[in-house]
């Protein structure tokens, strides 16, 4: 996945690509001029009384060299680097399209700080490998086929053989090291991602880590991540500070063995003095376009690292399969569920175990039971966070597999257990930065959550930027500003997930109120702990240990004398 | 105007010097490693000089061949020199990479440390992208310019006064026509130094904002979901990117800029000196190989010079990234104190609050006139509408922020004066907001404390985590996933209430820490903070009244103010908000059963 969309990217932008890499070798090939128009110019100003105009011409030609280097390198680079720069950022845009699709189960499963290593260090590694790594590499070949054709074609080409005997040992040498480095780097990038997710992890929780006092502790973890840092790093530099020597000490070998050897056909006049220092002038400037590309091989394996590691990513499939015939969610709708049992992935016990339940168009249900009895569990499988199976779930007799998730949803509105709150205005909080809404649509959700009056008293009123996580006001302001936002939706079916727990009783007899009014020809289903919360809907479910233990409305319960009833009991009965 | 100028130059100083002083302690390895530079160097010149003796004593004089002066020994001697500077390469590469990550780890764990101890206020506003980046990128980027640059920086610096001192000794005049060009370049970099940082700075700054923008939709990734908000947050995410994308571009004009244009000025520099030499040799005042000499001493110079233009942006770079590292490390004044004060080893757990005013921001006060007091032992419970300040009050009592009149006295001493670690390590809060780390249960409970697993294990049965802990394949060694999101909302309260329990406080604190717990455990709980509370101080926020009913004072708040305080039935007799909330249940009761 990750590899295709480098493929695309490239193949997408061959045209740029070759246009850079034929100005590239334009430039390779008029650097190679200046040492030519060079050699005239002191030839002309060797010869006595010299015409000063054609040396004015030369120097005409050097300048004209320089601007045609300097024009030529100037458009491959912005062509070439420039592709890597978007290569950069278009991948960074398809990876955070890819986490958008990915389901609540790989998120469970992963951790924040550790993915957004991947949109900046990752990508980055691979940016360097198809820009600055790629011309590079691309620059040494030329220097070097250049350089071995003038040798072979100028002097001898069973001394060139010899000088080349160490190329394939450079080879094997330069793909060990590589592999290694890339190991290395893997290491280096993965605890690069450990020290981002243990400073993330910290700077959210840091209340908890002031309240207990654990500065000290915190500091000690992370000196050891930060030693390991400094190891994996050190590991690898370890490695690629072979690589440079090793490959001139091959080119000595040959080196060395062709000054002992052509030196005593020089002397023994097979070759000619001017011809053994060409062709080792010429042995001499392969070397650095070798150790150059030495240098793109640490580059390369480190981007092939990080693009390993951003495929493991991308291969990642939702878990969630999207299903396919229904774009639109049905308007009244029934919801039906039949013998629904669920685990979650990679647990052996049942969450929930085969519920049956039908909540009739326009009524309201509401959902009470021990805490772990899987009623949030139920809430989030009608939207489908995890896979149901098929039959189990309806609406209106539709399969909730055969839904669009983005219909399915649509059709939902929805408040969380846990609030979370986007660090931005509160109007955009409540629109969920959607420009559908009106800003009277916006006042009415306030209103009816009941922190109409709360947000204008805040300074920028609905223009007040909320903290991370809405850390900068209370804990009822966030769920009601929560619970403003499934409203404003006026959704099909609405669904508060103990999503009154923060609020003080009379905060939610008012809210309840105004439920019952914009709500009354539309599904609600209500969770909570409070009897208050629930006492009104028209039919109410208790669960315990994932099965519906008790059903019926408020009164009919309360005559079972049940569980039911004893919660009722403590909270009313001893006042 | 000037002023700012000169601060900027000399803040730029400063910077200098602070970088340059990281390397101090590293000396030792910095000049060992200089030293082997020197060797590298060394045998740079001396390779070439045993080709010298080869072909002009050996292949051209046709000078005898023995001992010392043959071809093979000669050869072989290239080879030994060759493999003692690739010795001493490695050698210098290590040390400076062990001296750079030395440097690299350290100020990691500055500004790890620094991050720590920042006050909430700070905290509050500051984006976590932002601070991540400081740790992780920002480094990076230093490091960068230590493994990248610094040993061909050393190199290059070394290869132009050489060739300097060279050009010089030979012809004083040629040289200087031929550093002419040079004042030109500086110019033009100097042109651009300007614009080069502050891109830079913006670069760092929205690299900043691209992990604050990961991090919180990755954390808020299922309500995205919920909501369909998929399209608009690519939407945002892709102006995020585009954004950096126009600065990143201006750094690639830049470098392809840069490079060649040394390379243009070499040609120029060449170009002006054979122009200055044309008349000098027509008269014979100067030699063609004295002038041919120069042309190569020319491209010997700009080499190293081009190597500085491309390694520019990375020195541009992690200059920036080192502006954004010290400033944050300059918040030292601001950061919290933990160990000046007076120390107080066990609180006895009476608070007072005397007259207190508190505003977040320095202008909506957020508590007026706020005045209790709460003996050794009692417990005392906060009611009151939504946002009246009851989170507010217990953030205060363990010294979070700082009130702007009034006075907060713990055990009869000004809290500004207690030391804080003492403070907060007699207070055990369990927040409104419950937050889990991604370690194993049993950590989760005893945190970095040194906790035994028998306390834990009472503390997991005390809370009725126990429950479903027992459950759990490893028990307390479970490991919980980021903010424990395979638990249900309760079972988190659960572990968090072990978690101050196990810390066996002086005074415990709940913000709503049954709030997404069944009635049932709720229940068991109480009874629990009951026999638990009997010789603490117990400080508990609850809007199910029912919770608070056996509390010794009930304080009722309204918008920042107390309107009643005193105990259940005190306040029942009363008439007032708190019977008001009282029965609010109970007329549902009524309506509903009669
Ligand atoms: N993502 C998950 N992976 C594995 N197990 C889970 C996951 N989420 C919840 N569970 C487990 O499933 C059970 C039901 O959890 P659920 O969140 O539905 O409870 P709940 O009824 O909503 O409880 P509460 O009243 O505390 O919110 C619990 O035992 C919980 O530990
Ligand atoms: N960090 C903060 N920065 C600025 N204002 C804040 C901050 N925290 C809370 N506030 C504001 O202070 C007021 C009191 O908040 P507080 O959290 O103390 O309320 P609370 O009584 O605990 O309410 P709840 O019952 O909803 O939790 C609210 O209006 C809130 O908006
Ligand atoms: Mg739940
Ligand atoms: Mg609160």
């Amino acid at each position: 996945m990750g590899n295709n969309i480098l493929i695309k990217f490239i193949k997408d932008h061959k045209f740029s690509y070759i246009i850079g890499i034929i100005f590239m070798l334009l430039a390779s090939y008029i650097q190679t001029l200046f040492p030519k128009v060079l050699g005239y110019t002191i030839d002309i100003l060797q010869t006595n009384g010299f015409n000063p105009k054609s040396v004015y011409i030369n120097l005409v030609y050097i300048v004209l060299i320089a601007i045609g280097t300097f024009v030529c390198t100037y458009a491959w680079r912005n062509l070439v680097i420039g592709n890597s720069r978007r290569l950069e950022c278009h991948f960074r845009e398809k990876l955070f399209d890819h986490f958008q699709k990915l389901s609540p189960e790989f998120y469970n499963r992963r951790k924040t700080g550790d993915l957004i290593a991947y949109a900046i260090n990752d990508i980055n590694a691979v940016r360097m490998t198809f820009g600055p790594a790629t011309s590079m590499a691309i620059n040494g070949m030329v220097v070097c086929v250049i350089s071995i054709y003038s040798m072979a074609n100028t002097i001898n080409w069973k001394l060139t053989l010899l000088s080349l005997l160490p190329v394939p040992f450079i080879i094997c040498i330069m793909f060990y090291i590589g592999n290694i480095v890339k190991k290395h780097f893997r290491k280096v990038q993965e605890t690069f991602a450990a020290i981002s997710d243990r400073v993330q992890e910290n700077i959210t929780g840091i209340r908890v880590i002031k309240a207990y006092v654990q500065e000290d502790g915190e500091v000690k973890k992370f000196q050891k991540l930060n030693d390991q840092m400094l190891e994996a790093n050190l590991n690898m530099v370890r490695v690629s500070a072979y690589l440079a020597p090793l490959i001139e000490l091959c080119f000595t070998i040959s080196f060395v063995l062709n000054l002992i050897w052509g030196g005593n056909m020089v002397l023994n006049g097979s070759i000619s003095l001017g011809g053994f220092i060409a062709f080792n002038g010429y042995l001499a400037m392969i070397l650095a376009p070798v150790l150059s590309i030495g240098q793109v091989i640490t580059i390369f394996q480190r981007g092939m690292a990080s693009l390993d590691r951003l495929n493991e990513i991308f291969n990642v499939k939702p878990h969630v399969k999207d299903g396919e015939s229904r774009a639109e969610f049905p308007a009244q709708s029934t919801i039906i569920i039949t013998e629904l049992s669920f685990s979650y992935p990679g647990s052996d016990s049942e969450a929930l175990s085969n519920i049956n339940l039908v909540i009739p168009t326009g009524k309201t249900l509401g959902i009470i039971g021990k805490t772990g009895s899987g009623k949030t569990t139920l809430v989030n499988l009608l939207l489908k966070m995890y896979n149901v199976e098929p039959n189990k779930i309806a609406f209106n007799e539709i399969d909730i597999n055969d839904f669009k998730l983005d219909a399915l949803r649509n059709g939902f509105g929805f408040v969380p257990q846990d609030n979370f709150l986007f660090n931005a205005s509160i109007a955009e909080n409540i629109k969920f930065f959607k420009n559908i809404y009106s800003e009277e649509e916006v006042v009415n959700a306030a209103r009816n959550s009941c922190v109409y009056q709360n947000i204008m008293d805040l300074p920028d009123e609905f223009e007040t930027i909320l903290g991370e996580r809405g850390v900068n006001i209370s804990g009822g302001q966030k769920q009601r500003i929560s619970i403003a936002r499934a409203l404003i939706k006026n959704p099909e079916i609405l669904v508060f997930d103990d999503a009154l727990s923060a609020v003080d009783t009379v905060t939610e007899a008012e809210i309840l109120k105004n439920l019952r009014k914009v709500r009354k020809n539309k599904t609600s289903i209500i969770v909570a702990h409070r009897i208050s919360a629930v006492m009104e809907a028209d039919e109410i479910i208790v669960l315990e240990k994932g099965k519906i233990s008790e059903r019926g409305t408020h009164l009919e319960l309360l005559e079972k004398e049940g569980l039911y009833h004893e919660i009722y009991k403590f909270q009313f009965g001893a006042s | 105007m000037k002023s700012t100028n000169f601060n900027s130059a000399h803040l730029e100083k400063q910077k200098f010097t602070r970088l340059l002083k990281l390397n101090l302690p590293h000396m030792k390895r910095i000049l060992l490693a200089s030293i082997c530079v020197l060797l590298v160097n060394g045998a740079l010149l001396i390779k070439p000089y045993i080709l010298k003796i080869v072909i002009d004593d050996i292949l051209t004089k046709h000078v005898v061949q023995k001992g010392f002066y043959s071809l093979t020994t000669l050869g072989i001697l290239y080879f030994v020199v060759v493999a003692l500077s690739g010795f001493f390469g490695i050698a210098q590469v290590n040390l400076i990479n062990r001296a750079g990550q030395e440097i690299m780890r350290d100020l990691r764990g500055k500004v790890f440390q620094t991050i720590q101890l920042l006050p909430l206020w700070y905290l509050d506003k500051v984006s976590s992208g932002n601070l991540i980046t400081r740790a992780t990128n920002d480094i990076e980027s230093l490091s960068e310019m230590y493994t990248d640059v610094l040993i061909s920086l050393f190199q290059d610096v070394f290869l132009i006064l050489g060739i300097i001192f060279v050009m010089i000794m030979i012809n004083v005049r040629l040289a200087i026509i031929s550093f002419c060009v040079v004042p030109v370049m500086f110019f033009l970099v100097f042109l651009l130094k300007t614009r080069i940082k502050r891109n830079f700075r913006k670069m760092k700054s929205l690299i900043g904002r691209i992990n604050g923008f990961m991090a919180e939709n990755i954390s808020g990734m299922k309500l995205i979901q919920i909501f369909y908000g998929e399209k608009e947050k690519k939407e945002a995410f892709a102006k995020l990117n585009s954004e950096y994308f126009k600065v990143t571009s201006f750094q690639v004009w830049m470098n392809s800029f840069l490079k060649p244009a040394a390379d243009v000025f070499q040609s120029l520099a060449v170009a002006i000196l054979i122009w200055y030499g044309m008349g000098k040799i027509a008269n014979q005042t100067l030699q063609i190989g004295v002038l041919y000499a120069f042309t190569t001493y020319i491209k010997q110079f700009f080499a190293p010079i081009a190597d500085l233009a491309d390694n520019y942006s990375t020195i541009q770079s992690a200059f920036a990234s080192a502006d954004r590292i010290f400033e944050l490390l300059d918040q030292k004044e601001n950061l919290e104190d933990l160990d000046s004060g007076i120390s107080m080893e066990h609180t006895k757990g009476t608070i007072e609050f005397k007259n207190v005013w508190f505003s977040y921001n320095d202008e909506d006060w957020i508590l007026k006139n706020i005045s209790f007091s709460i003996h050794e032992g009692q417990t005392a419970a906060f009611v009151g509408q939504t946002g009246a300040g009851k989170t507010t009050i217990i953030s205060l009592v363990s010294g979070f922020y700082k009130i702007q009149k009034g006075e907060i006295l713990v055990d009869g001493l000004n809290i500004n004066d207690i030391k804080k670690r003492d403070l907060r390590k007699n207070i055990s809060v369990i927040f409104q907001d419950v937050f889990l780390f991604s370690e194993t249960i049993g950590k989760n409970i005893s945190l970095n404390d040194d906790i035994s697993n028998f306390v834990i294990g009472d503390a997991i049965r005390t809370s009725f985590a126990k429950e479903f802990v027992e459950f759990l394949p490893e028990k307390i060694n479970e490991p919980v996933m980021e903010r424990g999101s395979t638990f249900s909302a309760g079972q988190r309260q659960l572990l968090s209430f072990a978690r101050a329990i196990a810390h066996n406080p002086a005074i415990i604190v709940l913000d709503e820490a049954t709030a997404n717990i069944d009635t049932q455990t709720e229940i068991l709980i109480q009874k629990a903070i009951e026999t638990m509370s009997k010789d603490r101080t117990t400080l508990i926020i609850a809007h199910r009244l029912s919770t608070i009913r056996n509390a010794d004072k009930i304080i009722v708040l309204k918008q920042g103010e107390i309107l009643e305080m005193g105990n259940h039935a005190k306040l029942m007799e009363k008439d007032g908000y708190y019977k008001a909330m009282v029965m609010e249940g109970v007329k549902e009761y009524h309506t509903h059963i009669y």
